[in-house]
């Protein structure tokens, strides 16, 4: 049984039994993990604090038979304080850890996305982060994961999506007027969500008004949902909170 | 060859949190030894639990009548309200004996990421309580983590504008405890949770 120690964020947390608990870490190293934490519910002192979602720690594991892994010790190296004491960032940072955890698979290396999701928690507890920062942060992580929704060109003829664009989530992206009868999930957007996604997209941070973002919201749910297939479940609380 | 109905009686007490088939089989057997009316009365406790205990009409702690004892005693100071996750949280304020006023049972936390929103929780209860305008402050004593503080922030977004006073309960270090064994994370609460002398 292999001891090693890693960089780890937690994504969520589940109580097992009656004295243990389950926690789901995305490591520097190692991809995400499913970590089993002995007596976490019933010795206060032994992880205190640590196991709770978006802290940064440094954990020392004990590889087991089967997926999971055995968590024995866990150092908070940063507790993102500043990010736990509003309501919006709470609820963005929710949102980024479930994103990473639905994106991921167990045991495979995601350096990069580990990174991403390091420097947003980071910009939230700075409170440099405002409600467009997260769309931009989705749209990172999904390019990290391969699924990277197309806003410049039409998904089905390669041409400009036009004053009329559609989008559709089965196909990718955008969809140009004349191709719309070919998707026929498509909505209709406004050109300029189009553009100003793809603006986050290519690293622009200008904020979007309220209106484009809640539209962008709707975009992203559906292709996040079609593609994971599930809604996740932080994007309904953002709702029923007022917030995003 | 055990007898069928101390299997049955074994198998459901080993249904309880903490309770092994070892320590189950260990309880029937003390069960099955004592005098006949303690059987009955355990029995009786049982049934009447499930029967008679329920929610607070207000309060929605628990309670055998219409409104609960901390409800109904006049001593209690209604212009305070204490807000509380569980029964058990209540409790435990409670065996304080500092706090004198009334309380509210959430029955939850907020938790996005198990998908409970406002509405699973007693929280329209909670504001419509309001209603009769005696209460003056809301002291939040939702616990110390991440479902807990933005349970207490959204009770906030929402008691302010209606002129309530608005709590949290401190955090930080345990009393009598030793600053070298403390917690990174409570430190770093109490740390900067200080108060100027
Ligand atoms: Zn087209
Ligand atoms: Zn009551």
């Amino acid at each position: 049984m292999e001891r090693f120690v890693d960089e780890a964020l937690v994504l969520s947390t589940v109580d097992y039994g009656e004295s243990d608990r389950l926690v789901t870490l995305l490591t520097r190293e190692h991809g995400k993990l499913t970590a089993f934490a002995a007596g976490a519910r019933k010795s206060k002192r032994r992880f205190a604090g640590a196991l709770e979602p978006y802290m940064r720690l440094r954990v020392q594991l004990v590889e087991t038979r089967g997926s999971t892994v055995r968590l024995d010790s866990a150092d908070i190296v940063a507790g993102y304080y500043g990010a736990r004491e509003d309501l919006a960032l709470i609820a963005r940072a929710l949102y980024a850890v479930e994103l990473c955890r639905e994106l991921t698979r167990d045991h495979e290396p995601h350096l990069e996305l580990f990174e991403l999701l390091e420097a947003y928690l980071g910009k939230l507890d700075a409170k440099e982060a405002g409600p467009t920062s997260l769309l931009a942060f989705e749209l990172s992580a999904l390019a990290q994961a391969g699924l990277m929704p197309r806003f410049d060109s039409c998904s089905l003829c390669g041409g400009p999506p036009g004053e009329r664009p559609r989008f559709d989530q089965a196909h990718g992206g955008a969809v140009c007027e004349p191709c719309g009868f070919r998707a026929r999930d498509a909505v209709a957007v406004p050109a300029e969500l189009l553009s100003g996604l793809r603006a986050l997209q290519e690293g622009q941070r200008t904020p979007l008004p309220a209106e484009l973002r809640a539209r962008a919201r709707g975009v992203l749910n559906v292709f996040i949902s079609h593609h994971l297939g599930r809604r996740l479940k932080s994007v309904d609380f953002m709702a029923q909170v007022g917030l995003d | 060859m055990t007898p069928d109905p101390l299997n049955r009686l074994v198998a459901q007490l080993a249904k309880l949190p903490g309770i092994g088939e070892k320590t189950a089989q260990r309880l029937a057997f003390h069960i099955l030894r004592a005098p006949g009316e303690y059987a009955q009365e355990l029995s009786q406790a049982i049934r009447e639990v499930k029967e008679k205990v329920h929610l607070c009409a207000r309060c929605f702690s628990l309670t055998d009548s219409e409104l609960c004892g901390f409800c109904r005693d006049n001593r209690r100071d209604e212009r305070t309200l204490c807000v509380v996750e569980t029964f058990a949280d209540l409790m435990a304020l409670e065996r304080t004996r500092e706090f004198k006023g009334r309380y509210h049972v959430l029955h939850g936390v907020l938790s996005p990421l198990d998908g409970v929103g406002p509405e699973q929780l007693r929280i329209k209860e909670l504001l419509t309580r309001l209603g009769d305008g005696h209460v003056e402050e809301i002291i939040l004593a939702t616990n110390p983590d991440v479902e807990g503080e933005a349970t207490a922030l959204y009770l906030t977004r929402l008691l302010k504008p209606m002129g309530i006073r608005v709590s949290r309960i401190a955090q930080g270090l345990p009393m009598g405890g030793d600053l070298e064994y403390a917690d990174q994370a409570t430190l770093a609460k109490a740390l900067s949770a200080r108060r100027e002398l």
